[in-house]
């Protein structure tokens, strides 16, 4: 070692370049990161390779959601709780839409129960297809997020017609949804399940069995079980890592409990079973929008309420619980019986995943893992920044 | 509900206690276990009651260990301006029973203070970091206080309800018109209320 720093006469041209307390350096990742979906810092001390030390850095995305909604009548925040999660915003509308419902006792038609689930499971094959890409992005395989991404199209040609959006859909309403299926939409959907399907094989020779993916996420980026329940991990990133618990299944909303699914697991815990289970869910999640299809009912779609501009809801507080494709994503909501949400706590999956867990996990993983370790666990930095 | 049995793992403290219970079993193992009382079902698997903010760790110990309470599903904070106090809510989620308690804790407003959860929660310690920084309770024993998403912040918390986000603006920000010419549109030259000096011709 000391030849390089050592000139030809002699003379230490890099002094202390090798003492102890010279061997860190840190290392900043983001906050624009191709690999993050949302702007999101890595504040990284780095010995070699080897990352010793990893903080994050938050507060790009913080738009104070939470403030607003105390000052916006209860119709208006619709328009804002689907920003809070850019990938997968559905579960913000059910949250916040089912928070409302609950304090109120307001019932839903079943119709609209089994459409809430359809648009449910959509948003999360669409969340889950773009993670696909990400992962793949962040270990050199440039090709699966131009496939997967253009495969979630699909899904969001079918939320256009649906709800008039693409990404954000404002589409849940407290009482139901705000409009019904349009003639034919059932066959598209079950046109677009099939096709996808079909691409899930294709991606299996193109993603998840090649010899990078393989080589590259393997063994990486491991959350023993302990770890993951002692850290708080929810959704994908706990059932990959062993322990069968979701949401829709142990505490059941909307027609969930009707439905049959299955709550794929894995052993290994690793970036490579994480992306797996996620690929499973996939399967599990085109199931369910088929039974949702033969089985919705005819009926009503909204519970007519009051006039919303004037709309009160009775004092009261409600903890409402949804499965999105990240995993726990929770709604406190207190209302003082006025016109304005007294309060609305968000409480996204990635406050864990992308804080806690990600800072825990990156101790000892080496620099080029850090940014697969972070999108296999999902994190979506809009959800921590609110 | 198929597959329930997967979860029931050995190795876990939780899965020694027998059976799930439901929601009213679970009100009477916390008055039994945890010695609080005055928890009542408020819905399907919902459970909710009050626990004096002195006793609180105590509770959420032996909700931990004896009851059986694996995760902590967050911690939400709660500014009842009027009464002068904040309520800290805490929700537990139990993997066995698959019921959700949640313990309403009330603090008084002035020099709010609270015991931590991080020794028995590791990830109590980001809800306890983002309640600190928006309403200003401060965690006895949290060790990672530091501004985490408003760091260049130098208000009053801003979750408080006595923080009015309009008010502020006010208070803090010049109001100016936006009323650009066409000529400055087309050339550039409008630089808004930041813009160059008048007359420097840029």
């Amino acid at each position: 070692m000391s030849d390089i720093v050592t000139a030809s006469d002699g003379r230490d041209i890099m002094p202390g370049a090798f003492a102890p307390e010279n061997r860190e350096y840190n290392m900043f990742i983001g906050p624009n990161h191709p690999g993050i979906e949302g702007n999101f810092a890595l504040k990284l001390t780095v010995e070699g390779d080897t990352i010793i030390k990893a903080k994050t850095e938050a507060g790009f995305l913080h738009r104070g959601f939470e403030k607003l909604m105390e000052e916006r009548l209860f119709i208006q925040n619709i328009a804002i709780v689907a920003r809070i999660c850019v990938p997968d915003p559905d579960p913000n509308e059910e949250n916040y839409a089912r928070a409302i419902e609950t304090i109120a006792n307001i019932e839903v038609p079943r119709r609209a129960q089994f459409i809430r689930v359809l648009v449910l499971e959509l948003s999360r094959i669409a969340s889950h297809l773009f993670t696909f890409g990400g992962h793949a992005g962040t270990i050199g395989l440039y090709t699966m997020p131009n496939w997967s991404i253009s495969d979630r199209d699909r899904v969001l040609d079918l939320f256009e017609e649906l709800t008039g959006g693409r990404v954000y859909h404002i589409y849940n309403m407290p009482g139901g949804v705000r409009r019904d299926l349009p003639d034919g939409f059932k066959d598209r959907v079950r046109d677009v399940m099939n096709f996808i399907e079909d691409r899930l094989v294709e991606y299996d020779d193109l993603f998840f069995n090649n010899k990078i993916m393989l080589q590259r996420a393997i063994g990486i980026g491991i959350l023993p079980r302990d770890k993951a329940l002692a850290w708080g991990a929810t959704g994908p990133d706990l059932r990959a890592a062993g322990f069968a618990h979701d949401v829709r299944r142990d505490d059941p909303y909307e027609v969930y409990s009707e439905l049959e699914f299955e709550v794929p697991t894995a052993t290994d815990s690793d970036a490579y079973s994480r992306t797996m289970v996620r690929r499973r869910e996939i399967e599990q999640s085109i199931g369910i929008v088929r039974q949702v299809l033969d089985r919705m009912p005819e009926g009503p779609v909204w519970n007519k309420q009051p006039n919303p501009l004037k709309w009160r809801v009775p004092a009261g507080d409600a903890y409402v619980r949804t499965e999105s494709s990240k995993g726990e994503y929770a709604y406190y909501m207190v209302s003082d019986g006025g016109v304005r949400p007294y309060r609305v706590h968000v409480r996204g999956a990635s406050v864990t995943h992308g804080v806690h867990i990600l800072e825990n996990m990156l101790v000892g993983a080496r620099i080029e893992d850090a940014s697969q370790i972070m999108f296999t666990l999902d994190a979506c930095p809009p959800e921590v920044d609110r | 509900m198929s597959g329930q049995s997967k979860t029931m793992d050995t190795d876990r403290p939780a899965a020694a206690l027998g059976a799930a219970r439901s929601a009213a079993d679970l009100v009477v193992a916390i008055a039994a276990d945890a010695n609080v009382a005055g928890f009542s079902v408020k819905g399907p698997r919902r459970v909710e009651g009050r626990v004096d903010a002195a006793s609180l760790h105590s509770f959420a110990s032996a909700l931990r260990t004896r009851v059986g309470f694996e995760h902590l599903s967050a911690i939400s904070c709660v500014d009842w301006l009027a009464d002068g106090q904040f309520e800290l809510v805490y929700h537990f989620w139990s993997y066995r029973d698959n019921c959700l308690v949640s313990a309403h804790v009330r603090i008084a407003r002035d020099s709010a203070s609270m015991e931590t959860i991080t020794d028995l929660w590791q990830p109590a310690s980001f809800f306890e970091r983002d309640i600190h920084e928006m309403f200003g309770v401060t965690f006895q024993g949290n060790t990672d206080l530091e501004k985490y998403i408003l760091t260049d912040w130098a208000g009053p918390p801003p979750m408080r309800k006595d923080f009015v986000s309009r008010d502020f603006a006010h208070d803090h920000f010049e109001f100016k018109d936006y009323e650009p010419s066409w000529d400055d549109l087309v050339t550039g030259g409008y630089h808004g209320s930041r813009g160059v000096a008048e007359g420097s011709n840029e």
